[in-house]
């Protein structure tokens, strides 16, 4: 069976610094369509990390592939049409809401799915909005979640979502995350998802890609990761962030 | 004029001399060039049209017009520095411009095929095209890092270049084309246009004067206007890399 996705030693000189990599050797493959938590400290590079795997920013060295085929073969247009990015900051497009929710099937002729849009801005808390207002006009929060909604309506094969609940209250962040978890079941999506949210982290996800030290440093299973991270970052970064924390997270 | 006369226009220079000095501008030294440059460009100019109204020969009016364009086409690059072959791209618009702008001023002899009437008229329709192809530059260059954004929410949602770029150009195109639309609607009552004031001065009937002010004003428009667009359309691939990401042009100077 040929690998959903991989990529393999990429490496991406930090800004700047010429001779510093932000990251180097970063390896992975998923097998099959899976949901995976990118955790790691900020400024590790987790949002550079996706970027480049939606080609909207060049690695240094290194191939991404889709089913075996490598980025670099594939039309950039075609590329992200399969592997979408959702930004950590949300950009709205000048005009309103029905128009960005609107812009994929204005950008590639493609019916607009009005049904699938009202049977979703409900279940993410947007049943509320009056979609003719100017998008600009939004909040943070209604910003993430049409920005979501919009690169949805792409049917990605891959989704990379930045951060992507980073300014929602627990109630609409439980409702995204419950959308994705059908969506991905449905559509069999990969989703490859940087939060910093563990709760989060073990909720949705079956694998974690902790990324540390400039490079890929973990890449397990959600419940191995949290029961017994092999390395000592790792653990800390377990640890620390949740004082509330209550089983013992690590064994040794 | 006589010559007497011209040379007391020094006087000018004098003044702005006297006052730099006593301001401390430091601008002795440029105004001295310029007053030089100024005074050798604008005798040769006369001595060659002179020439060339005597002589009325075609390939030296072509001649004229693509000296005119190439000079304007490396000023306007410099706003454009950075972006590969732009000073092509920048002759390409603007000889269309010119063009068309001939192509319907004596098809429907509005003006005289002569070469009193053509470079004059040239020589206005390509500076102005000049300046418009700047404006657009800078103004792509704000708009293009400022709506970055903007342009990756669309790349990322599998936009082509064109469509990723196309509010951004819109937005561009109309700034650069505000200056002269601007100055149509003043023209005549802050300030007499130069054209105008030169014909009048040299003995011109003042309506006689207006009516070709008012062609150059309606010229400059459609000039404008065709000149940013043929542009826009020719170049917004540069502000992209060969794989469809923002290419971010840094400012020089
Ligand atoms: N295109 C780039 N090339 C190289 N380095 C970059 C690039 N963009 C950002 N950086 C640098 O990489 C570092 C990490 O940035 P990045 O946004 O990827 O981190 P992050 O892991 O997503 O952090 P956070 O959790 O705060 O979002 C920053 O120091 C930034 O200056
Ligand atoms: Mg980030």
């Amino acid at each position: 069976m040929k690998p959903v996705f991989h990529m393999q030693q990429l490496r991406k000189k930090h800004e700047g610094k010429e001779n510093q990599a932000l990251f180097a050797n970063v390896t992975a493959e998923i097998a099959d369509p899976t949901v995976i938590a990118l955790l790691g400290v900020s400024g590790q590079g987790k949002s550079t990390l996706l970027r480049i795997l939606a080609s909207l920013e060049h690695a240094d060295e290194g191939d991404i592939g889709l089913h075996n085929i490598s980025q670099r073969e594939m039309d950039p247009r075609l590329w992200r049409m399969k592997v979408c990015y959702v930004a950590q900051q949300s950009v709205m497009l000048t005009g309103s809401i029905e128009h960005n929710l609107k812009t994929v099937s204005l950008l590639h002729r493609i019916p607009y799915e009005d049904k699938l849009v009202n049977h979703l801005l409900p279940r993410l808390g947007l049943d509320h909005l009056d979609l003719s207002k100017s998008a600009l006009e939004l909040s943070g929060g209604e910003k993430q979640r049409i920005s979501l909604l919009r690169a949805l309506l792409l049917h990605p094969e891959v989704l990379l979502l930045d951060e992507i609940t980073a300014s929602l209250d627990r109630s609409s962040k439980q409702m995204v995350e419950q959308v994705l978890q059908e969506w991905h079941q449905q559509e069999g999506t990969t989703m490859i998802w940087v939060t910093h949210d563990i709760e989060q982290a073990k909720q949705i996800s079956q694998t974690v890609w902790f990324m540390g030290e400039g490079t890929l440093l973990e890449n397990c299973s959600t419940e191995a990761f949290f029961e017994q991270p092999a390395t000592e970052l790792a653990r800390n970064y377990v640890q620390a962030p949740s004082v509330s924390y209550k089983e013992d997270p690590c064994p040794f | 004029m006589s010559i007497l006369a011209l040379s007391f226009t020094l006087l000018f220079v004098m003044i702005t001399m006297l006052v730099s000095v006593w301001q401390k501008l430091g601008l002795e030294r440029d105004i001295a060039v310029g007053t030089v440059r100024s005074a050798v460009q604008l005798l040769l100019v006369g001595y060659v049209l002179q020439f060339i109204f005597n002589t009325s020969n075609p390939i030296l009016i072509a001649l004229i017009l693509v000296l005119m364009i190439t000079i304007a086409s490396f000023n306007a690059g410099k706003r454009g520095a950075g972006l590969k072959g732009i000073v092509w791209k920048i002759a390409i618009a603007i000889t269309s411009t010119e063009l068309m702008m001939m192509g319907l001023l004596l098809g429907f002899r509005i003006i005289e095929a002569t070469p009193q009437y053509i470079i004059p008229i040239s020589g206005m329709t390509i500076g102005n095209a000049m300046v418009v192809s700047g404006l657009f530059l800078n103004q792509m260059r704000r708009e293009v890092s400022a709506s970055r954004g903007e342009i990756e929410t669309l790349l990322s949602l599998g936009a082509t270049a064109r469509q990723a770029i196309q509010e951004v150009m819109k937005r561009s195109v109309k700034s650069s084309m505000i200056p002269t639309i601007d100055g149509m609607k003043t023209v005549g009552l802050v300030q007499l246009p130069g054209m105008m004031t030169g014909m009048i001065v040299a003995g011109a009937n003042p309506i006689e004067a207006v009516r070709y002010q008012i062609l150059i004003v309606f010229a400059f428009t459609s000039s404008a206007a065709i000149t940013s667009i043929i542009l826009s359309l020719i170049s917004y691939r540069l502000w992209f890399t060969k794989d469809l990401r923002i290419r971010l042009i840094e400012e020089k100077g």
